[in-house]
């Protein structure tokens, strides 16, 4: 497969939809949900959410971190296109010194396991089905461990019949006086051999105080390599990494000899998408004051080299400093994620923001960031008008669509405070198309795949990660905006390379994509 | 066979033991060896040595202490050390000497006091204070070296005597707190950056060197107006113009730009380990000053000198690298210079990247070259000619330590990094080791020995 990097990028854009005005309605109070991430020290990074489907009735479902607190599941109990309503309910998975969560069919038995990233020992649940957890650590080799787990990336290595898991862990925490520095070991826990549970996990060292991970197929070589976001308070000597993770090999640092070029950061989140329309992912890393947008350099000759251009200040999504409130200091930035909000075709960036813990060097009121794509590829600020310039503690959050109506919504976890939830109530939003990926074998989701949409003469593309982001992951449905078209053309490119065939859909509806056969229609059970 | 979990668990024992090991270290390092009570109780110089470990932490893990705001902190600390220790080892106050210093709290005539206590009483408050808004680790480690410093400095000591030292030591912190205030540098916001700098428009003139939005405007405009200590103000040790800014081939400003540009182009091993060793970038480091107290440090912990001396030398080195960059700072924007990857870029090569980051701020003199200088005319003034040492203060980032015939072939090694890095001209290291070398007169000259 090649890509062109010298596709026009402005052929990605010209035929956007004329941009609506995103509008968001804060419905924490009537929603159901009440969760707080508690916690001191220990939990001064994390507080994540997971959002998945396990009811079975297509609505994402939410599970909330709770730092010192039990964690809390909520069902979604939305109307289709209403209001954002959820239930408490008991799930088995409301573990205490829990820091975050990511969901994953782990067993491939088509129900959605989940992975606590917890300060102690983490957690695998295995799903079983009606939003009910247990515990599988025993049942699937799996070690906690004994750390402060922060941050969490999944891949199936070719062949694999498990998954590996990819664990981030921050600062030695008995460490009171003299932390800096004592960052702790990585984890990867790969397959044991033909076996469906986990070897006993390998050290990722040198290991800088993980806050994101993110398995992607960086230079599409059908093989995903580890970009791992450090946290450079605590690290010496560190800095950001890309791992090779090859099947059957021991995991390699990328090395400055094949590229890689130094950078040291507040890593605390990535969000990865294609917004250059090359066919290859940008990286928008989130730290304290600028945060960074990396786009692959294009090689003048030769093999694609892990070389990155920063345009952040280009495209205007420096984000440093708060932009209403009137706060001087500058931001600090957590979760991070593409999404398009208003369905013009051009993903949106939602960033997190939140004082690490009275940090007067840094804003106190710290307004979440909206940075709404213009047609020229750069961004503009819409969290105060779009309603979601929370002023309080962001740290994980989700931009799901939680009323299946194809805007996509909103939840963010905070620290010391409730989690909020917004709807998207955009008015004149564009059309849309949301796909969920299935294949038969162990990895069911087709994590690793990218799909394909092309609108027009643009081809808009995603990789289905599981991973990144600030302590919060989600699986279910894949959301692209489509601007005025009424119909796109979809197809999946799944982990293995195989290239499915393009196939036309109607613009807004929900198809699930599964491997071999045409997409199948799917709409929201009427409630 | 281990598996990464049981290592992992050794790894933590390993660690939660070594506060013990460190307090182990520092009683016998500390103890007098004919008093048997004060075995379990270190001495004034390790409270003052482990408060500095501390304060090397809090320099880089500060975001606001970027190299000049670090250099107060320095000079402050190093000050309230020695007013803390200039009573049981019969020195002479500072106060007096440095601008602005008034006389501060004296002890009781005749009531006794604990030099350990003091020390650790008028660390803390200094550390507290001048690190106030570190973030949350920080800000547990000082309480926590705080908690277990007090408590065994006062072990064995009778509550009168203990609770008149820690008044005398907070009293003496609190003294030059507010004499702080006041000097121009006790506010910071936005980490240094103004928010309404106008850029100069001149050929020459210094331009934004990154793509970080916030470093469109350069680092403390205004911090060479600041009150300097002990040399009468910023522009006490005034340096030339730099060369006639001049895009032509064969003038002089092109000449040292592409000495800049040829030098990295054939750049050896040992210069680039050079440019890294002493990059001392803010947050990734202690920072040039942190640096160089590192290495006054080491040696005054291999001397095991007792807690006068290191007081009267951190105050002194504090002083002279403070009063450099308010000097080096009062000079950059006399001059208000463009950095080299913006000239090089402009005239000569325009895909040209330096090995160092370039610091948000005009290019002459070097700051790293000034405080240098500085530093190494104050320890040579201690320590003397020839003295011959090595530096390991960038030992946990994977670097060897390197070792120098003296502090003057430390301070050139230091000021040439940066022509290797990239990021300075010829004449910004040479005239900012002489500048330095000015400045550190002002603080040698302080009478500290009565």
């Amino acid at each position: 497969m090649v890509f062109v990097l010298s596709i026009a990028l402005f052929t990605g854009v010209a035929s956007a939809h004329a941009q609506a005005i995103p509008s968001f309605v804060e419905e924490t109070d009537a929603s159901g949900i009440d969760s707080v991430f508690e916690g001191e020290w220990e939990f001064m990074v994390g507080g994540g959410v997971a959002v998945f489907d396990c009811s079975g009735d297509g609505f994402p479902d939410v599970f909330l971190a709770g730092g010192s607190a039990p964690a809390r599941f909520y069902r979604n109990a939305s109307e289709a296109g209403g209001e954002l309503r959820f239930e408490k309910a008991r799930s088995g998975a409301e573990f205490d010194e829990v820091a975050g969560a990511y969901p994953l069919d782990i067993d491939g038995d088509g129900v959605t396991d989940l992975v606590l990233l917890r300060v102690g020992e983490n957690v695998v649940l295995r799903g079983l089905g009606d939003c009910r957890f247990e515990r599988a650590n025993e049942d699937w080799g799996f070690e906690g461990g004994d750390a402060w787990s922060t941050a969490f990336a999944a891949t199936w290595e070719r062949d694999a019949i498990f998954p590996t898991l990819a664990i981030g862990n921050y600062v030695d925490r008995n460490e009171q006086m003299f932390p800096w520095g004592s960052c702790t070991e990585n984890w990867l826990h790969r397959p044991a051999a033909g076996e469906r549970r986990f070897d006993a996990p390998l050290p990722l060292t040198p290991s800088h105080c993980a806050l994101s991970m993110l398995f992607t197929d960086w230079n599409r070589s059908g093989t995903p390599a580890l970009r791992v976001s450090n946290d450079r308070e605590y690290y010496k000597g560190g800095q950001e990494q890309l791992w090779h993770v090859r099947a059957g090999e021991a995991p390699a640092l990328y090395t400055p000899e094949e590229g890689w070029q130094r950078l040291r950061i507040w890593g605390m989140g990535i969000a990865s998408y294609d917004l250059g329309f090359d066919g290859y992912p940008d990286y928008f890393l989130t730290s304290m004051a600028d945060n960074k947008l990396q786009r692959l350099v294009p090689p003048e000759a030769g093999e694609m080299l892990p070389r990155y251009d920063d345009i952040a200040f280009a495209k205007g999504v420096t984000a440093h400093r708060p932009y209403t409130g009137g706060e001087i200091q500058p931001s600090t930035a957590w979760h991070a994620q593409f999404e398009d909000v208003n369905n013009d075709g051009l993903a949106d960036l939602f960033i997190a923001k939140g004082n690490v813990w009275e940090m007067p060097d840094f804003a106190r009121k710290d307004p979440n960031n909206l940075l709404i794509q213009k047609p020229d590829g750069t961004f503009g600020e819409a969290g105060d008008t779009a309603g979601v310039a929370s002023m309080l503690t962001g740290r994980g959050a989700a931009l799901v669509d939680f009323n299946l109506d194809g805007l996509v919504d909103l939840v963010v976890v905070n620290r010391h405070d409730r989690a909020q939830i917004w709807r998207n109530t955009s008015e004149d939003a564009g059309r849309w198309v949301q796909m969920k990926l299935e294949q038969d074998g162990p990895n069911r989701d087709a994590v690793g795949a990218w799909i394909e949409v092309r609108r027009g003469d643009v081809t808009m593309r995603r990789e289905a990660t599981s991973g990144g982001g600030h302590v919060s992951g989600q699986t279910g449905w894949w959301h692209f905006g489509l601007g005025d078209r009424d119909e796109a053309e979809i197809r999946v490119i799944w982990p293995d390379g195989a290239e499915g065939d393009w196939t036309r859909v109607a613009a807004d509806g929900f198809y699930v994509l599964a491997r071999d056969t045409e997409p199948v229609a799917w709409k929201p059970n009427g409630r | 066979m281990l598996t990464v979990h049981d290592l992992s668990r050794i790894a933590n024992e390993a660690r939660v033991n070594r506060f013990r090991q460190f307090l182990a270290v520092l009683i016998l390092i500390g103890a007098p060896a004919t008093v048997a009570v004060a075995q379990e109780r270190p001495a004034a110089d390790q409270i003052l040595h482990n408060w500095y470990r501390m304060v090397l932490e809090l320099v880089r893990h500060t975001p606001t202490y970027s190299p000049p705001v670090a250099s107060r902190a320095f000079a402050y600390l190093g000050v309230i050390a020695y007013e803390a220790a200039a009573g049981g080892a019969d020195l002479v106050s500072l106060s007096g000497q440095l601008n602005g210093f008034e006389p501060g709290p004296v002890r009781e005539t005749g009531a006794a006091y604990d030099e350990a206590i003091i020390m650790q009483a008028a660390m803390a408050f200094a550390v507290r204070n001048f690190f106030g808004n570190t973030g949350p680790t920080g800000q547990r480690a000082m309480k926590a070296m705080e908690a277990q410093l007090s408590q065994v400095s006062a072990a064995g000591v009778p509550d009168a005597i203990a609770a008149r030292s820690v008044e005398f030591g907070e009293a003496i912190g609190a003294h030059v707190l507010d004499w702080s205030q006041d000097d121009g540098g006790a506010v910071v916001e936005n980490m240094g950056f103004p928010f309404d700098h106008a850029l100069n428009s001149r050929p020459g003139a210094w331009a934004p060197t990154s793509l970080v939005a916030q470093q469109q405007a350069p680092l403390l405009p205004r911090w060479g107006e600041n009150r300097s200590f002990a040399m009468p103000t910023g522009a006490s040790c005034p340096l030339p113009a730099p060369p006639a800014y001049s895009e032509k081939a064969g003038s002089d400003f092109h000449a040292e730009a592409l000495e800049v540009y040829e030098t990295a182009k054939t750049l050896t091993p040992e210069q680039a380990t050079i440019a890294r060793f002493w990059s001392d970038d803010p947050m990734l480091s202690p920072t040039p000053p942190g640096h160089w107290i590192s290495i006054a440090m080491d040696i005054l912990q291999d001397r095991k000198a007792d807690a006068g001396e290191r007081a009267d030398l951190l105050a002194r080195l504090g002083v002279a690298m403070a009063d450099a960059f308010i000097g080096c700072w009062h000079a950059k924007y006399e001059f208000d210079l463009i950095r080299p990857v913006t000239y090089i870029r402009r005239v000569i090569d325009p895909n040209w990247q330096p090995i160092l980051i370039t610091p948000p701020f005009p290019e002459y003199p070097s700051g790293h070259s000034t405080q240098s200088g500085a530093a190494a005319a104050v320890l040579t003034a201690h320590f003397g000619e020839d003295f011959a040492f090595e530096d390991a203060t960038h030992v946990d980032e994977g670097f060897d330590p390197r070792r120098f015939s003296d502090f003057w072939a430390a301070a050139e090694e230091a000021a040439m990094s940066r022509l290797y890095g990239g990021i300075h001209f010829r004449a910004a290291i040479e005239r900012g080791l002489d500048q330095g070398r000015c400045i550190g007169a002002h603080a040698t000259a302080l009478k500290t020995v009565q």
